[in-house]
């Protein structure tokens, strides 16, 4: 992996090329990482592998004309060549009236604790370790296993002709695995995601996989309809990320977004619901700034239900007369107190689902989406589990999971699944629509 | 059928010796015989070492793959250009087996003792995972092939002026602009070019350049009054060609209609839910084919090995030979050697030459996608050839051929498909997918939809979906068009493993009409 000194070194010798070219100016991003990962099915490790990534972009611009060109090679001729070939390819762009200039000197928010030296140095025996820990609790139970360990360290280093340069360095792993019963009939997950390995306990997170498997076994059939359901951190991250991704205030001053119309101090969701974006967040891979090293701050997006704003890119800030935000990052939805226990007391009849898979977006307008439950899905009466029941196909939308959510639990971060790197809570919310049984274990 | 028949450069030679002192072999003539006007010369010694050292290192097997991918993308919004950009990005991973496991190791400094320093990684990673093994990987055997194979086209899209790649984006921007309703055009262009050299201790040394090309567009209608808008979208299917695939299209020409159609579809009616016949052009059936057949006869996935991510299957291999999929007009072939097919190539990345064969065959599921490890899991004795990593950093292991749908033998058109139809809907382009882990529970959109009514396309209509069960769905096939009507679609991101890669891949079909499929309305405000 490279080193930082030498990352500098790089990134001088790119801007001093370009600085040479009259006119012309230039962001360099180099990106640098080393990741690990170790899988495993059918109760043995399937394969395993580490890897060195490198990426070196340089954008140049030229008045409204710009162009990008990225590398991973460092030699003398490949950084001539990468720099000609953005000069080259700037020069021939067409005029993009909404370019700006790149930005210059920038203060920023410090990440708290973004680096896990245990984390960027694990060994394969260690990754070993912590599978053969979920390969052991599934041949312990008599069910088939299937997961994945993964570490890696990644840096960036941001810097630009008018003098802007940021860096961060940060960690990050995850574990997920899939139990299976041998009849076919149950299936479990488990997974979770951070910046420290040893906060990843392998064997009991292997456990609760083994335990849900089981316990999904020989499932009852459940009819769709509309339902008081649980969902746990897996499953609103991946609905949630629906909603942070239409966080955009030109789509929605442009009339096609689910926030057109909408207006900062509008009520949307009960006083419970309070999402942020958070630079300084280290566990989740928070970063201070965005691709264009705009200072990113501490935001509560939705405070209380409450809409305070949308992001506005330099740009679209600049036209509208608002002040720019930068692309917000690192979201949590805040949690409550409750324990999941606590919140399945609390329903007559509802249904606790463990997440989501093959979310797709139906309608932008109501960010209605589609999707499937999978890996334990269980019909609650009258505050208990009461059996296991068949997945659904849903049709419901993230706005209408939060406008009816009346509880909350603890946060963590789920990894594995679709829609990884937020802090989310398990959640309780009604009439949500499953609309058709999968028959899919 | 074949690519390589057509290309200059590509040839296929089918050495004999198998793999038995492979690396005794590798050395000598046949990397002269190998070498095309591709490889970088410092690369013979590079691939010997990184072989030797694993060897050296307890490696069983061992394979290097040094990858340079080149790709280019430009994007445009009405009448901007809003990014331009190009990529490199060059290195060597190096496979083994050691102790029955696997290992792998990759690295972007592509030197002879980084690659090396890699196969020993990848050995050592090998070992630490060689205790936890039950059952030794085995590769099932291949001839020691050496060939060079490349995409044949006629103009490379990276020697095209980028003026003139963005002023054909533009102009559409500018075509579809011009339709009253319309508020907002994008498109973009995608390139990518894969070369690769993969030599391995079986004596492999073949060396492959893939060029893939994807431009497509989207407009976008909006009612202030009512504070609605919708897009249409419009793809030309990504194909392995060059910039003449482009120039040939219609895609410009298109432009207006598209807009056309993005403002009809906003002042269509809503549609109302329930069963109807639809009738579906292979712009949109191409997707749910990959969805639910592609990903179905994928071998790894059918016996738990993408448990974790991707899911299972409900084809297990016992039901080989056995389970009805469909009806009895419909078969299903995988091909690897289909000109302009995304997956085509020359051989896969395990050094297999690629064929093309049934897996389903008059609706019966026949066989599998394999690799060199999996064929012996259900007792085949040779691969598929369906090995496939996405770059220098990413573990080979199964990816998805070209999968594609065998037309009727009579001519018959998506017209006369429709003529002969009462009631039904007609369902045309790609739009919101989702399929559950089994591949049961599909749930289908698109990008344009018609009313059927006595034979006759009678109106647009919005907000639909259709939402089926695999078996169901392909048993209601009860017609489908002749080989005049067969169109190839595709995708550049299908993703599957942990970590995910990213699989390019073509789906070829007729039209075809399903009878009483459950139809939903999408539209929560009329839902």
């Amino acid at each position: 992996m490279i080193t930082q000194p030498d990352t500098r070194r790089l990134v001088d010798r790119i801007l001093t090329l370009v600085h040479a070219t009259k006119g012309a100016s230039a962001i360099v991003a180099v990106r640098s990482a080393r990741e690990g990962n170790t899988r495993f099915a059918v109760n043995e490790i399937t394969s395993s592998g580490d890897v060195e990534q490198l990426a070196i972009t340089l954008t140049v611009q030229f008045g409204q004309r710009s162009a990008s060109a990225t590398t991973n090679q460092t030699d003398d001729r490949a950084i001539d060549d990468l720099v000609g070939r953005a000069l080259r390819m700037a020069r021939l762009a067409p005029e993009n009236p909404e370019q700006l200039p790149p930005l210059g000197r920038q203060t920023y928010l410090a990440v708290k604790n973004p680096v896990d030296p245990a984390t960027a140095k694990l060994t394969p025996d260690a990754r070993a370790k912590a599978a053969g820990a979920a390969l052991a609790a599934a041949d312990a139970a008599k069910v088939t296993i299937a997961g994945f360990v993964r570490h890696g360290s990644q840096s960036l280093l941001l810097a630009t002709s008018e003098g802007l340069s940021a860096s961060h360095t940060w960690t990050s792993c995850g574990m997920s695995c899939t139990a299976r019963t041998p009849d076919g009939t149950g299936s479990g997950w488990a997974g979770l995601g951070g910046h420290r390995i040893a906060s990843i306990d392998a064997a009991a997170l292997a456990n609760t996989a083994v335990t849900k498997a089981t316990s999904s076994a020989r499932p009852h059939k459940l009819d769709p309809g509309r339902y008081t359901v649980i969902l746990e951190p897996a499953a609103v991250a991946s609905l949630l990320a629906f909603l942070i991704g239409a966080f955009n205030a030109r789509r929605a001053d442009e009339g096609r977004s689910f926030f057109a119309k909408k207006r900062p101090g509008d009520a949307l969701f009960p006083a419970e619901i309070t999402l942020r974006s958070d630079p300084t967040d280290g566990p989740l891979g928070a970063s201070p700034f965005d691709s264009e090293g705009f200072p990113l701050a501490l935001t509560k997006w939705i405070d209380k239900g409450t809409l305070t704003g949308l992001p506005y890119s330099r740009f679209w800030a600049k036209k509208q007369g608002k002040p720019p935000t930068g692309q917000p990052s690192a979201w949590t939805l805040d949690g409550g107190t409750a324990s999941q226990d606590e919140l399945i007391k609390g329903v007559s009849r509802g249904v606790l689902i463990t997440r989501f898979w093959y979310l797709r977006p139906l309608d932008p307008q109501t960010l209605l989406t589609t999707g499937l439950t999978r890996d334990g899905v269980y019909l609650i009466e009258n505050g208990r589990i009461s059996h296991p029941v068949n997945n659904f196909r849903f049709n419901e939308s993230p706005v209408q999971m939060l406008a009816r959510c009346d509880g909350l639990g603890l946060t963590e971060i789920p990894s594995g699944g679709e829609g990884g790197g937020v802090r989310v809570p398990v959640l309780r919310t009604h009439e949500f629509n499953l609309a058709s049984i999968s028959e899919a274990v | 059928m074949i690519g390589s028949a057509t290309v200059k450069l590509s040839r296929r030679s089918f050495l004999k010796g198998g793999s038995a002192g492979a690396l005794a072999l590798f050395a000598g003539p046949r990397l002269g015989t190998a070498r095309g006007l591709l490889t970088e010369p410092k690369l013979d010694e590079l691939v010997k070492r990184a072989l030797e050292a694993a060897t050296k290192a307890g490696a069983s097997y061992a394979d290097v793959r040094v990858v340079r991918i080149r790709s280019e993308n430009i994007a445009t919004r009405e009448d901007r250009v809003e990014r331009v950009a190009s990529s490199e990005d060059y290195g060597v991973g190096v496979r083994v087996i050691a102790g029955g496991a696997w290992g792998f190791a990759a690295t972007p400094s592509v030197t002879a003792a980084d690659a090396e320093r890699a196969a020993r990684d990848a050995v050592a990673i090998a070992k630490a995972n060689a205790p936890l093994m039950k059952r030794p990987v085995t590769l099932a055997p291949v001839p020691a092939n050496v060939d060079v194979w490349q995409t044949p086209l006629t103009k490379d899209p990276f020697k095209i002026p980028l003026e003139d790649k963005a002023e054909i984006l533009l102009a559409i921007n500018r075509e579809a602009m011009k339709v009253p309703g319309v508020k907002f055009a994008t498109s973009q262009f995608a390139a990518a070019a894969e070369w690769k050299l993969l030599a391995s201790t079986d004596g492999a040394y073949i060396e492959q350049e893939i060029v893939r090309i994807g431009p497509g567009y989207a407009v976008t209608a909006v009612d202030d009054k009512r504070g609605e808008f919708e897009t249409r979208e419009f793809q030309l299917p990504p194909r392995q060609a060059g910039w003449e695939y482009v120039e040939g299209s219609s895609m410009l020409a298109d432009a207006r209609r598209i807009g056309e159609e993005a403002v009809e579809k906003l002042k269509a009616p809503s549609v109302s839910p329930g069963k109807k016949d639809l009738i579906l052009d292979p712009s949109n059936l191409w997707l749910t084919i990959h969805e639910s057949i592609g990903h179905t006869t994928e071998l790894d996935r059918a016996l738990g090995y993408e448990a974790n991510y991707a899911g299972t299957s409900f084809a297990t291999p016992d039901q080989r030979g056995k389970l009805q999929i469909g009806a009895p007009l419909l078969t299903f072939y995988a091909d690897k050697t289909t000109p302009g097919g995304l997956a085509t190539c020359g051989y896969d990345d395990d050094g297999v030459a690629t064929q093309k064969w049934n897996l389903v065959e008059n609706g019966v599921l026949v066989s599998y996608q394999t690799t060199r490890e999996q064929a012996g899991w259900i007792g085949e004795k040779a691969s598929r050839g369906t090995c496939y990593a996405d770059g220098y950093g990413s573990f080979p292991f199964q990816r998805m051929p070209n999968v594609s749908l065998a037309p009727g033998p009579k001519e018959r058109s998506l017209d006369e498909l429709i003529a002969a139809t009462d009631d039904g809907v007609v369902i045309a382009g790609r739009g919101s997918w989702s399929i559950d882990h089994q591949r049961l529970n599909f749930q289908f959109g698109g990008q344009a939809f018609w009313e059927v009514k006595r034979g006759k396309k009678t109106r647009m209509l919005r907000d639909v979906a259709y939402q089926a069960n695999t078996i169901e769905f392909w048993h209601a096939c009860d017609a489908i068009g002749g080989p005049k009507s067969w169109f190839m679609g595709g995708t550049l991101t299908d993703g599957k493993g942990e970590p995910g890669q990213i699989n390019s891949v073509s789906h070829g079909c007729p039209p075809a009409r399903f009878k009483q499929v459950n139809v939903l309305n999408t539209n929560r405000r009329t839902a």
